[in-house]
């Protein structure tokens, strides 16, 4: 609308500078107006329809879908209309109760109270280390983050892997555990323990890397006063460096939590997590079994709905805390 | 400061402790993967933590035996297309965002913060079913447009801070100097932002070459995997074949791992502050 009021403000513009050249600057002037108008649309319009087309439209669809029984046919598929079948299926199910749901969440705080107690830890530690180690540090660090979710879930699967693995056959030697009979991917609690372990590896250097530079804003000074007054590096930590960079730590810990609640490579690719034992279910391994393993693409995209609610009343308070904050300038 | 803080017993034993931790904690993980990788003996090394002997016979045999050079140069031409798109859209939405002031522009910004919340398992499985209507299932191109749209967000929020750390007065001077628009984007604008692109560009290339979910569910052919899927087919019924999977998985981490050092080192601490923000 914008758009097309400015153009023909302009072109009439033109016309009259054609005509009458003491309308020179009224002419450059609204010229001026309509590119400040059309330009930035026009740079923004390639990238907002691939935005629209690729992730707004599939969400609506998906929110579609989770409103019918989708079977797949040749050239195109049959849909029929079931109302709300799939979400009263979904949320009157055992499963989603004893399973799905309490893994998906304590999965999820695990991993981000690790991951941001890991993550502040290190940064700590990097602030006390003189440059040399402070940089090999650092590139160690690198390392971590950089490790594809793909590889690094495959070295942790092989190294806790049954009779093989160098975990599993250290236990055994200090007499912990059989190795010969010992599957820790079988049940929940070790399998979620392995998948923890994983995620914090991967998550932690982000933290670290975001807290010590907030770390590096908070004015010597503050801490001086406080030695003097007798605290001890415990108080400083929770009285000045807590309280200092309290936006820092929420903002980490939004994010880890709407990263860590969906959580799915790392789930799906581990023994046991792409479907064969719906005891590790994940709300979003769950959602994807549902749709490519049963076909039952209606179910999947309702639990598929209910992850992305879930994430985006997250996503809001974060915003919400950004603003408030006042740092964000948008 | 530290130093004299540091005095304590406990500290100067505590410290090169956890630094020792750290780096067995995050190098350890990526020294089993190569030396695995290169232990001819790999399944039955249990936990010694040297290996039986150097040989690349699992490289060979992910080459020969696994097609993998295939699934390495479908990673390298997704990742590519990626960065070629990625970078020009994102460069034009970065300077509309950081240049102009229009309506709705927070709108739209905070749009973008949102749409990266959105779960994969969400989109997978309706452009699953978009892509199979257009016949688009199994096609590198297909792929490669989903990891544009999937890459487009963060590009957009990082670039934007470069494009705003050029001064406006660089531009001016090109207008006086009797420039269009379009020569002052290439001339002034466009070096500028460069090592900014350039990180960027990588990044969107790592989203592509890590990516999972939508390559294992849209490629099915057995030529058309990307390389983080085709690790997948090294992995028995009963028995894993440690040694491939080890060799395929370092071919994957290794170029990834040296593109975060070096794009690290571009965006400074640009990439912790561009993901804080999205």
């Amino acid at each position: 609308m914008l758009v097309g009021d400015g153009s023909k403000a302009g072109s009439s513009g033109s016309s009259s500078l054609r005509s009458r050249p003491s309308d020179d600057g009224d002419a450059a002037r609204r010229r001026k107006r309509r590119t400040t108008l059309t330009r930035p649309w026009l740079l923004l319009a390639p990238s907002l329809i691939v935005l629209a087309g690729l992730l707004l439209w599939p969400l609506i669809q998906v929110g579609k879908l989770s409103l019918q029984d989708y079977k797949v046919k040749f050239g195109g598929g049959e849909a029929t209309f079931t109302g709300f079948d799939h979400y009263k299926d979904l949320l009157t199910g055992e499963l989603l109760w004893k399973t799905v749901l309490p893994n998906t969440v304590f999965f999820a705080f695990a991993c981000v109270g690790l991951t941001v107690a890991l993550g502040t830890a290190v940064a700590l530690l990097l602030n006390r280390l003189g440059p040399t180690w402070k940089l090999i540090c650092s590139v160690s660090i690198l390392a971590a983050w950089a490790m594809p979710a793909v590889t690094g879930t495959y070295v942790w699967i092989w190294l806790f892997s049954p009779e093989d693995g160098m975990f599993s056959q250290l236990a055994d030697s200090m007499g912990l555990i059989d190795a010969e009979t010992t599957n820790w991917f079988t049940e929940r609690l070790p399998f979620y323990a392995i998948a923890t372990i994983n995620v914090v590896h991967h998550g932690f250097p982000f933290v670290a890397i975001t807290v010590l530079a907030g770390l590096l804003t908070i004015p010597k000074e503050l801490y001086e006063a406080g030695e003097i007054d007798g605290a001890n590096a415990w108080q400083r930590f929770w009285q000045i460096t807590v309280p200092t960079i309290k936006p820092v730590f929420l903002v980490v810990t939004i994010l880890s939590t709407i990263w860590d609640f969906k959580v799915f490579t790392q789930v799906f690719l581990m023994p046991g997590g792409a479907g064969e034992n719906p005891d590790v279910y994940n709300l979003g391994v769950y959602s994807y079994i549902e749709a490519f393993a049963k076909n039952d693409y209606g179910a999947g995209a309702a639990a598929a709905v209910l992850l992305t609610l879930l994430l985006l009343a997250i996503t809001v308070i974060y915003i919400r805390t950004l603003f408030r904050q006042g740092e964000e300038d948008l | 400061m530290s130093a004299r803080r540091s005095n304590s017993l406990a500290a100067r034993i505590g410290l090169p402790l956890s630094v020792a931790a750290l780096l067995v904690f995050t190098l350890f993980p990526v020294y089993w993967m190569v030396s695995t990788a290169l232990d001819p003996k790999a399944l039955t090394r249990g936990s010694d933590l040297l290996p039986s002997g150097i040989s690349f016979e699992h490289f060979d045999f992910v080459f020969d035996r696994g097609n993998f050079g295939q699934y390495l140069l479908n990673s390298a031409i997704v990742g590519i297309v990626t960065i070629l798109a990625a970078a020009l859209l994102s460069l034009f939405a970065a300077i509309a965002v950081a240049r102009f002031k229009f309506k709705f522009r927070t709108s739209v910004l905070i749009m973008i913060l949102v749409v990266q919340m959105v779960p994969l398992e969400a989109l997978v499985i309706p452009l699953f079913i978009q892509m199979r209507d257009y016949e688009m299932l199994n096609s590198l191109l297909g792929l490669s447009i989903v990891y544009i749209a999937l890459s487009l967000p963060f590009a957009i929020w990082t670039l934007r801070g470069f494009v705003a750390a050029v001064p406006k007065e660089v531009e001016e001077a090109a207008y006086i100097d009797g420039a269009s628009w379009f020569r002052m984007f290439r001339s002034v604008l466009l070096p500028l932002v460069g090592p900014g692109l350039v990180a960027t560009s990588i990044f969107a290339f790592i989203t592509a070459w890590n990516e999972f979910v939508f390559a294992y569910t849209f490629m099915k052919g057995n030529d058309k995997y990307t390389a983080a899927v085709g690790i997948f087919q090294f992995f028995g019924e009963n028995t894993t074949s440690w040694g491939p999977v080890m060799a395929s998985s370092t071919l994957v981490t290794v170029p990834v791992m040296l593109f975060f050092v070096i794009v690290h080192r571009r965006l400074g601490s640009g990439l912790a502050a561009g993901a804080v923000k999205g």
